[in-house]
Parts: structure tokens; C-alpha cells; sequence
């Protein structure tokens, strides 16, 4: 759903590689015809399995972890949450204790029972950050406790643009700007498309109706023939100006900003996007014990500092702006960039309902750009 | 499955051979049980997933899910609209790659059969080495050879060909550069097989005769390669169609194709139903274009004879 990658520094990035290999969830489906293979569960203490995306962890931080607990996790990795999802469903996914699904992913889990309920009492979440806490995608954080977030956003080189980006509005309508057209790139994420349009028409990406989400696609069928691609976000596109205005999170920008210091970073209005990506654990997780010690130790202050010089993304803790080192560059976009209102972000919460409408729009608006 | 023949002497044709000599019948029992093995793993890995696919064809999707049942809903929706648009631009596409490849591999191969001498095996290596590595990793050496700034760039704009930065890469052309070189050796080969067995005695004849180069190409040359031709469009076109590498790494993920259309059902809106039906649509499709030019180069075949 989201779009993010912690490996931005390159196009040919592993989960760009990974990704393309997407047949993965297809596999996970017909996996229910074969119950014998299974993943190997035998140990119920002494062992972690954890699932998450690629490299989110600091190979130092499992090793401090492994040397504290004698445990060092097994880790299996996914590419997109709709993979981890259906793996989840499918007996190919049992064994896990902690997985790490983006927080609009929580509810369809849960609803699966494929998450257990949080012991509240084992876990401090007062060093947290309140601002990610007992949000709108897990009320009470009933299923799950932030590990760290992004926003979306938009970068892109003022020069062409010729002018400040605030709102979505400013976005498309720079985008037919003749030294812009052509030169832009949209994410591939259905939501992270269509949501834009919905808010300029003033309404809730969570509330929007079938008919809503289809009646942006003619707007956005518009607009694609501005588009150059819609491939995971190139740094060095940006710093080349073959992309001069892209959709990117935070994270992503920076990257693209500390090879071309020129180029600007906004969250535009009127809303944006937040995505949290957030630690829960398995329904029959076979080691409870351990899952909950690993999240403790990943949840203490000078671990998550480290995590969040690690993977370019900010952990949860609150006030973790002030604890990073002095030489981390442009910090405070890792922040989603200075004066961030989290009152005017959102997070997409996957509806069986309208999840199909939204990916037609997107696909319809790919076909578009190909002419 | 080497494990499987070793701990099981009758599986295995040679010990089973040894010591029933002689036993038609056991020998035969052997036989079958080697041949076994593969249809096994053939119906395992094969027939059950596409069987799966053809009953979830006709069901109804549930979220990341699947309720039998039988309706063709999930047929007329993959027929109308988007996605009978894409299906069509997918065949479109195809056709198109599948004709650039062979127009591209034809000179190559009739220079290779016909004009290299002794340098015909080391020539067909060089052109068959590329397919033994990784196809992404070669159709991502293009996003660097096409890039801005990237080495294609420097060429042209140092031999004044073209000046000024290089915007190929996320285009249609791209796209196409790309499906060209990827599929090329496999549309080399069979033509070089056909070039090279027309006797160099039936050219010269034409030559003597007083037709043309031309004429010799399009009477003589052309008709004699057929079955190559057939074989290459097959080899060509066939994977064409489920194509989705490359148009992502190279044509930004514009322009949507099939492969990409069904992947996103699968994946995006975990709709397993409607991923099927244009799943067994686009099978239906391939058997279509495998029958159609088996018939050709089977004509072709008895008019020969």
C-alpha cells in the first residue's frame, strides 16, 4: 500500500528486485493446496520469528539483542503488505510471533484473527510518542505499537516548477507546466493516486464511496499524460532533472535531497498521507515470551535512535528529534520536514469495499500515461 | 527426486534392469515408473495450480480469498471495458515486439548461416551467452546504458548524433529496445537452423537464373525459412504476452499490460476471481497461437515432402 522503501539509494534497489518477483502472493494463495508445506515451528522458547520488510532492523541492533537474550530471531522478509497479508492467511504463514504491517493493514488482519490482542501490561508505551498512539486504524492500540512512520509528499526542483507547491491543487497544476510535463513521477500506490484528487474534492479517502473514488479517474486519466513513470522513486533522476516533481515520502527525499541540495520537500494541503508501520503479534504465536522482551528492548530510547539513523525512517519515541547525533544531515526531514501538522494527515485504512475501485482508477491512470 | 531413485531400487531403470534381465514385463514396470516421475511432478506443480486457477475463474471473490461457485461475472467483466482494452494493447504489443525481434534476428542469423564460415559456432555462442544470465539483471543494464547522463548519452552526444540530454528511458521505444534485446537469441536460433540447411547450390541457381538478391530473398529464401520463422514468432511472442518486467524497468510502468493488469488483481485488490478469469484467458490465447503456427509449419512440412 505504502511506498516506502528504506533502500532508496539506488533504482536497482532489492525490493525493486523483489517486487518484480510479485508472483509471491499469487504462490501464497494456491499454498492452501498444500497444507504439508509448513513453516517449521517446533520450538516454542529459545527462538523468534519475525516477518517484516527487507533490512528494517540494524544488523547491530539484532546482534546487541542476540548477544543480551541468546536468541537471535529468524527473519523472513516481504515486499508489499498485500504479500504479507495473504502469506498471513495461508498456512505457509503460521509460526510467526512478530509482524510489522502498516497500520491500515491492522484492521483486515485483525478482522482475519490472524493478530492477538496486545497484554498491555508488559509493554511501556509512555515513552512513546502521543501523536502516534490511538489513532483512527487501531483505536486504544488494541493490536499494535508503533516502530516508526512516514509521510507522504511531494519533491521537486522549484526552478521548473517556478514557484512554491502548498497544496495538491499546486501540484497538478504544475505538473502541465510545459518544462514539468513529462518530467513527473507518481507512485504506483492506488491510494496514494486517488487520494490527492479526493481531497481536493474535499472528501475522506476512508469515507469516499465507490462512485467517488471511480469519478477521479477522468480527472487523473488528465493528468497522466504528464507522467514519465510510475517505478519506485530514482534519487538520481531527480539530481539528472529527468524528474523535476515526484510523489515521495519523506525518507525518499532526502535521499534525492542530499544529492541535489536545489530540490524542495512539502506536504502539501489540504491533507496527506501518514503511514504508521507498527510491531503486532501473531495469533498462536509460538513464543510469546520472547516477542514481547524483543519489543521491549526495541522499544528503549537509545536502540530506537540507532534504528532510526539505521533505516532513515523515525521510531516512535517521542521526542527523538533532540536524541539523534548533530552530524545526522537534513534531520529534520527525517521528520517529514519542520512545522509538520499531524492534524492534517491521514491514514489509509484498507476497505474490502473500495480497495478493488481504487486499484482500477490506478490502473486505468497507468494505461493513460502509456497513451 | 535423486533421493527418491536411490532408496528405491525399483525406481531406478538400472538396478531394476540388472536384476530382472530378461522380464519384459518388470522392465516395462520400470520404464513406467521413470516416466512416472516427471508426469508426477508435471501434474503436482502444473496441472493442480492451473486447475485451481480455472475453479477460482468461476468463483466469487472474498477479500485475499474465494467462495466457489460458478459464474462467468468474473469472464464478462475481464472481456469489457479496461481490461478487454488491455488484453487487446497486450496481443498488439506482442505482435509488435514479436515482428521487431524477427526483423532484427533475420540479418543476423542469414549472416551467421551463411556468410561466417568457420566463425558460425563461435558467433552462435557470443549471441547465447547473454540468455544464460539473469533476464532482470540484463534489463536493468538498459536503465543504466539509457539513463540521463548514462553511457548512451555520452556516444551520441560525443559523435554530435544527437545533442543535449537523453530522455529514452520510461518510453514506449525504451520499452521496446529492451524486448528486442531480451528475446533476440531465441528468435536467432531457429532461423539460423532453417538458413543454414537451404543448399547454397538452390541460391546460386536462383542467381544464375537471373533473379535478383531481392527476388532470391522473397521467392527462395524467405518460403524455405517458414518453419523458423513460425518458431521464432512462437518463442517470441508467447512470453510476450505475459510480459511485465520489462515495461516496469524500463517504460516507467506505463501503459498497462495484462500481465501487469492480472498481477495487480492478484496483489492489489486481492481479488483472486477476476485475476483467474484473465489468467485462463490469456492461456486460452497462447493455445490459439501455438495451434495456429503449428498448422503452418506443419503445411509446410508435407508440402516439402
Amino acid at each position: 500500500m505504502t511506498d516506502h522503501s528504506p533502500l532508496t539509494g539506488s533504482r536497482l534497489s532489492r525490493r525493486t528486485i523483489l517486487g518484480l518477483l510479485g508472483g509471491v502472493s499469487a504462490t501464497a494463495a494456491f499454498a492452501t493446496a498444500f497444507p504439508g508445506i509448513r513453516r517449521a515451528n517446533a520450538a516454542t522458547t529459545g527462538a523468534l520469528n519475525i516477518y517484516s520488510w527487507p533490512d528494517y532492523f540494524s544488523a547491530d541492533d539484532l546482534a546487541a539483542y542476540a548477544a543480551k537474550s541468546g536468541v537471535t530471531p529468524n527473519i523472513a522478509t516481504y515486499n508489499s503488505n498485500e504479500d504479507m497479508f495473504a502469506k498471513l492467511s495461508s498456512p505457509a504463514g503460521s509460526g510467526f510471533d512478530i509482524v510489522i504491517p502498516s497500520s491500515g493493514w491492522i484492521k483486515q488482519l485483525a478482522d482475519k484473527n490472524l493478530l492477538q490482542p496486545l497484554d498491555h501490561s508488559k509493554i511501556d508505551f509512555s515513552a512513546l510518542d502521543p501523536s502516534l498512539l490511538n489513532r483512527n486504524d487501531d483505536p486504544g492500540n488494541k493490536y499494535s505499537i508503533p516502530k516508526d512512520w512516514g509521510v507522504l509528499g511531494v519533491v521537486y526542483d522549484p526552478d521548473a516548477v517556478g514557484g512554491e507547491i502548498k497544496t495538491w491543487q499546486d501540484f497538478f497544476d504544475a505538473g502541465a507546466k510545459p518544462n514539468v510535463s513529462g518530467k513527473i513521477r507518481l507512485t504506483k500506490s492506488a491510494s496514494e493516486t486517488v487520494g490527492p484528487a479526493l481531497w481536493l474534492a474535499g472528501k475522506d479517502w476512508n469515507t469516499a464511496t465507490v462512485d467517488d473514488i471511480k469519478g477521479t479517474a477522468d480527472f487523473l486519466k488528465g493528468f497522466a499524460k504528464h507522467v514519465k513513470t510510475f517505478s519506485s522513486f530514482d534519487p538520481a533522476a531527480l539530481a539528472s532533472g529527468a524528474i523535476v516533481l515526484a510523489q515521495a515520502n519523506q525518507s525518499a527525499a532526502r535521499g534525492a535531497i542530499a544529492q541535489n541540495p536545489k530540490l524542495k520537500w512539502v506536504v502539501p494541503g489540504p491533507w496527506s498521507e501518514i503511514w504508521v508501520d507498527s510491531y503486532a503479534i501473531a495469533a498462536g504465536a509460538p513464543n510469546l515470551d520472547q516477542a514481547y522482551d524483543f519489543l521491549n528492548f526495541f522499544l528503549s530510547p537509545d536502540i530506537q535512535v540507532k534504528e532510526t539513523q539505521y533505516i532513515g525512517y523515525p521510531a516512535a519515541i517521542a521526542g527523538l528529534q533532540g536524541k539523534l547525533p548533530a552530524d545526522v544531515k537534513n534531520a529534520d526531514l527525517i521528520f517529514g520536514g519542520a512545522g509538520l501538522d499531524f492534524s492534517k494527515l491521514t491514514t489509509f485504512i484498507v476497505n474490502p469495499d473500495t480497495i478493488a475501485a481504487y486499484q482500477d482508477v490506478q490502473n486505468q491512470v497507468q494505461a493513460a500515461a502509456g497513451g | 527426486m535423486s533421493a527418491v531413485l536411490i532408496n528405491d531400487p525399483a525406481g531406478d531403470p538400472r538396478i531394476a534392469g540388472r536384476a530382472f534381465i530378461g522380464r519384459a514385463a518388470q522392465a516395462r514396470l520400470g520404464d513406467n515408473l521413470f516416466a512416472g516421475i516427471p508426469a508426477l511432478w508435471l501434474f503436482v506443480f502444473f496441472i493442480t495450480p492451473l486447475a485451481f486457477t480455472v475453479v477460482f475463474s468461476f468463483g466469487h471473490s472474498t477479500f485475499g480469498g474465494i467462495a466457489l461457485g460458478f459464474t462467468f461475472d468474473n469472464y464478462r467483466q475481464a472481456l469489457s471495458g479496461f481490461y478487454l482494452t488491455s488484453f487487446l494493447r497486450t496481443i498488439q504489443f506482442a505482435v509488435t515486439g514479436s515482428a521487431l525481434c524477427i526483423l532484427v534476428a533475420f540479418p543476423a542469423a542469414y549472416f551467421i548461416a551463411r556468410h561466417a564460415g568457420r566463425w558460425r559456432g563461435v558467433l552462435l555462442v557470443v549471441v547465447l551467452i547473454p540468455y544464460f544470465t539473469s533476464f532482470l539483471i540484463r534489463v536493468m543494464s538498459w536503465q543504466i546504458l539509457l539513463q540521463r547522463r548514462g553511457p548512451l548519452e555520452g556516444i551520441l552526444n560525443f559523435t554530435h548524433i544527437y545533442s543535449g540530454p537523453l530522455d529514452l528511458l520510461d518510453t514506449q521505444t525504451a520499452v521496446f529496445i529492451g524486448i528486442v534485446y531480451a528475446y533476440l537469441p531465441i528468435a536467432i536460433v531457429p532461423l539460423y537452423v532453417v538458413l543454414a540447411r537451404i543448399p547454397p547450390a538452390l541460391i546460386e541457381a536462383s542467381r544464375d537464373l537471373g533473379a535478383s538478391r531481392w527476388r532470391t530473398l522473397v521467392h527462395l529464401v524467405l518460403p524455405l525459412a517458414r518453419p523458423g520463422i513460425a518458431t521464432a514468432v512462437l518463442l517470441t511472442a508467447v512470453p510476450m504476452l505475459g510480459e511485465l518486467v520489462v515495461p516496469t524497468l524500463l517504460g516507467g510502468d506505463k501503459g498497462v499490460l495484462i500481465g501487469r493488469a492480472i498481477a495487480s488483481q492478484y496483489i492489489q485488490s486481492e481479488n483472486y476471481a477476476l485475476g483467474s478469469a484473465m489468467a485462463v484467458l490469456v492461456l486460452i490465447a497462447v493455445a490459439v497461437i501455438v495451434g495456429a503456427l503449428a498448422r503452418l509449419t506443419r503445411s509446410f512440412a508435407e508440402v516439402s515432402a
